[in-house]
């Protein structure tokens, strides 16, 4: 256990201590900031108390969300009495607690419902193996084609992923003259600059939001797509990813982990609410309100993974997607029901929001997920 | 020379320019100027980010060197560039003066023909340690945000053509950003940071009255609080502290002394900055705030 303010003797040391205590409490403070600490207290910032926890917040926070634990922590560094302390349960209390379902992991991992309707999935016959699975519908692949289809897309993802990277490196138009270019050149015909240089624009790099909706009409899909949305992030280096039913959660942190594993775990054990309801109206506006100002910026591509089933308002879905698209670059929305043979977008949620969607595309199965491809190079 | 002994002589320094300062501000600034560490503001839009770096650099006395940042932000337009067209012309000049070709080359790599941009000019400030501003970081690429690591923790700068150039005086680096994305730890963990969220009704009523010193106390009392029921509403633009000013501002130009229903339909342009917006609050009606 860490030591607080009343178990060291002097105040160097009770920085020390007090840098130690915010680390173990994931403030990302180092040697570095804990050197800047002392500097600031030999700077005549030790008179009163509230001067050095003002220092102290400057030094070790990094964003607002970590202003607020560093109050709650540095009051109980200082200010705790060794009667009252129970570091265990406060510890709790900083970091908040919160209940996974019991199963989320499971779900999401594609094992939750086993039960699938192989017959439909033997109806795609194909020249080999992988031809099959590409275009076979996600929720009806049986148990055994279910590794197979996993290592499958695993492999066609990364390909895409890579294609998309070089395909926009080669894209380079003529725009400005490349001066220094020119000259090295020039040398070669006597220092006269006969043969012009240009400098290319360096292609944008698109940001893209994804909004994936994992209630449970979407369970056997969301586990493929969330796959998906990992392997865009390697192209889009700007990706903002969200999952959604009854209220919206976002997971860009989580997606940054490098092994796809644990960043599924993680989404899952952050995630409470697989397979519940769906209230997309709902959950579009909470993204409106709360990163709407923050990630609309620059008009980003937005991705919204749905079947449009929706149990909420449809006018609230309309209202928010008309805000979305003035602000978003376009709004794409795949469903994987519109795989379905004699699908017609008729639920109500999903009729709402036809009007506003730059492109309204299926997502049921390998196939129609590695066409997107080619609509995000050109986004 | 000021003499900065402890964060609280600032709030009375910044106060004489004009800009109110709470004591967390003054405490961060004051670690800026003690351990010239930058220092990375964040906070939404029109809250005072920039201008503190203007304050500042006049409150020290010194040049204020402001790089704004955009996409595409490279390090030919924020550290240097070789003056290509009169190293061509140079060049043309010499032709017939007999120099070698190492005098030459020496001649057209030399300062005249070096195009200072911002960061470059900010540690080749020889009087005075300026204050370098870089602002709206969030917005170029991460590629630069690489570069700004070497300058910030060892203030010094390569050209391959004339060596390295280090700093003669620190300069004193803020750095601002509206957070539309995230910056990169290894940068944050280079500098100090402070959060400037909107004001109180009394900071914001201060502030007001500090750029508006003309301004009637029962106005400036209606406007601000105005504005701070505007926040509580779900607004596409929230009006920062300039907004408030600038309403303020024409308030008085066009000689209201109160914010009655005809002044807010007439002024509520210069509040609200978006159709949604005004017609959301206009159907409140200016009653709805008082």
């Amino acid at each position: 256990m860490k030591k607080q303010a009343f178990a060291t003797s002097s105040i160097t040391e009770s920085i020390v201590a007090f840098a130690q205590f915010a680390r173990s409490h994931e403030l990302n403070v180092g040697i570095q900031e804990t050197q800047d600490a002392l500097q600031a207290a030999k700077e005549g910032l030790l008179t009163n108390q509230n001067q050095l926890r003002l220092a102290l917040k400057t030094l070790f926070c990094h964003s607002p969300e970590e202003r607020l634990v560093f109050d709650k922590l540095f009051m109980l560094f200082w200010d705790t009495n060794p009667t009252h302390m129970r570091e265990e349960r406060d510890r709790m209390n900083i970091q908040g607690s919160f209940e996974p379902k019991a199963n989320a992991t499971l779900v999401m991992l594609g094992m939750g419902k086993t039960d699938a309707d192989a017959e439909e999935a033997k109806n795609v016959s194909g020249a080999n193996e992988t031809e099959r699975l590409k275009r076979t519908d996600l929720s009806k692949v049986s148990a055994i084609d279910a590794e197979l289809l996993e290592q499958i897309a695993e492999k066609l993802f990364r390909q895409m992923a890579l294609r998309m990277r070089r395909r926009m490196r080669n894209t380079k138009r003529k725009a400005q003259i490349n001066l220094r270019r020119t000259i090295r050149q020039s040398i070669a015909s006597g220092g006269e600059p006969l043969d012009l240089l240009y400098k290319g624009q360096m292609p944008k790099k698109q940001r893209l939001i994804v909004l994936l909706d994992i209630s449970g009409s979407m369970d056997k899909y969301s586990f493929y797509l969330l796959r998906f949305i990992c392997v865009l992030r390697d192209y889009f280096r700007q990706l903002e990813a969200f999952v959604f039913s009854t209220s919206l959660v976002r997971v860009s942190k989580a997606l940054k982990l490098t092994r796809i594993d644990d960043a599924l775990e993680l989404i899952g054990r952050h995630t409470t609410q697989w397979s519940s309801g769906t209230r997309i109206g709902d959950c579009i506006q909470q993204f409106a309100d709360k990163y709407g100002k923050q990630l609309l910026n620059g008009s980003p591509t937005v991705i919204i993974l749905s079947d449009g089933l929706d149990t909420g308002e449809p006018a609230l879905l309309d209202a928010e997607l008309m805000k979305i698209k003035r602000r978003a670059r376009r709004i794409i929305w795949l469903n994987p029901l519109k795989g379905m043979q004699g699908y017609a977008p008729e639920a109500r949620g999903m009729k709402a929001a036809l009007p506003h969607l730059n492109d309204f595309r299926s997502a049921h199965n390998l196939q129609s997920l590695l066409e997107l491809e080619n609509i995000l190079v050109n986004a | 020379m000021l003499a900065i002994n402890q964060p609280s002589d600032l709030i009375s320094y910044l106060s004489d320019h004009r800009y109110v300062a709470d004591e967390e501000l003054v405490t961060s600034l004051f670690l800026l100027l003690k351990l010239h560490k930058p220092l990375l503001l964040e906070g939404p839009p029109g809250v005072g980010k920039t201008e503190i770096a203007l304050v500042l650099s006049q409150l020290l006395g010194t040049r204020l060197i402001r790089l704004q940042c955009y996409e595409g932000l490279d390090v030919n337009a924020a550290v240097y560039e070789w003056n290509y067209q009169k190293q061509l012309l140079g060049i043309k000049l010499q032709e017939g003066s007999g120099l070698s070709i190492e005098e030459k080359e020496h001649h057209i790599f030399s300062h005249d023909y070096l195009l200072q941009r911002p960061l470059l000019q900010s540690i080749m400030e020889a009087e005075k340690a300026p204050v370098l501003l870089i602002d709206e970081l969030d917005r170029s690429d991460e590629e630069f945000e690489a570069f700004l690591l070497e300058l910030l923790s060892s203030f010094q700068i390569t050209i391959p053509e004339l060596g390295t150039i280090q700093a003669k005086h620190k300069p004193y680096v803020l750095l601002t950003s509206n957070r539309t994305r995230e910056l990169s730890d290894a940068l944050k963990r280079r500098c100090l940071y402070h959060w400037i969220d909107y004001p109180s009704l009394e900071k914001e009523m201060s502030i007001v009255g500090k750029r508006l010193p003309g301004m009637e106390e029962s106005l400036l009392h209606q406007v601000v609080n105005h504005v701070q029921q505007f926040r509580q509403r779900k607004l596409v633009k929230t009006p920062g502290v300039s907004e408030t000013i600038d309403w303020a501002e024409s308030l008085m130009a066009l000689g209201y002394r109160e914010v009655n229903a005809r002044a807010f339909e007439q002024t509520l342009g210069s509040i609200l900055k978006t159709v949604e917006d005004i017609d959301m609050i206009k159907v409140e009606g200016a009653e709805a705030f008082a």
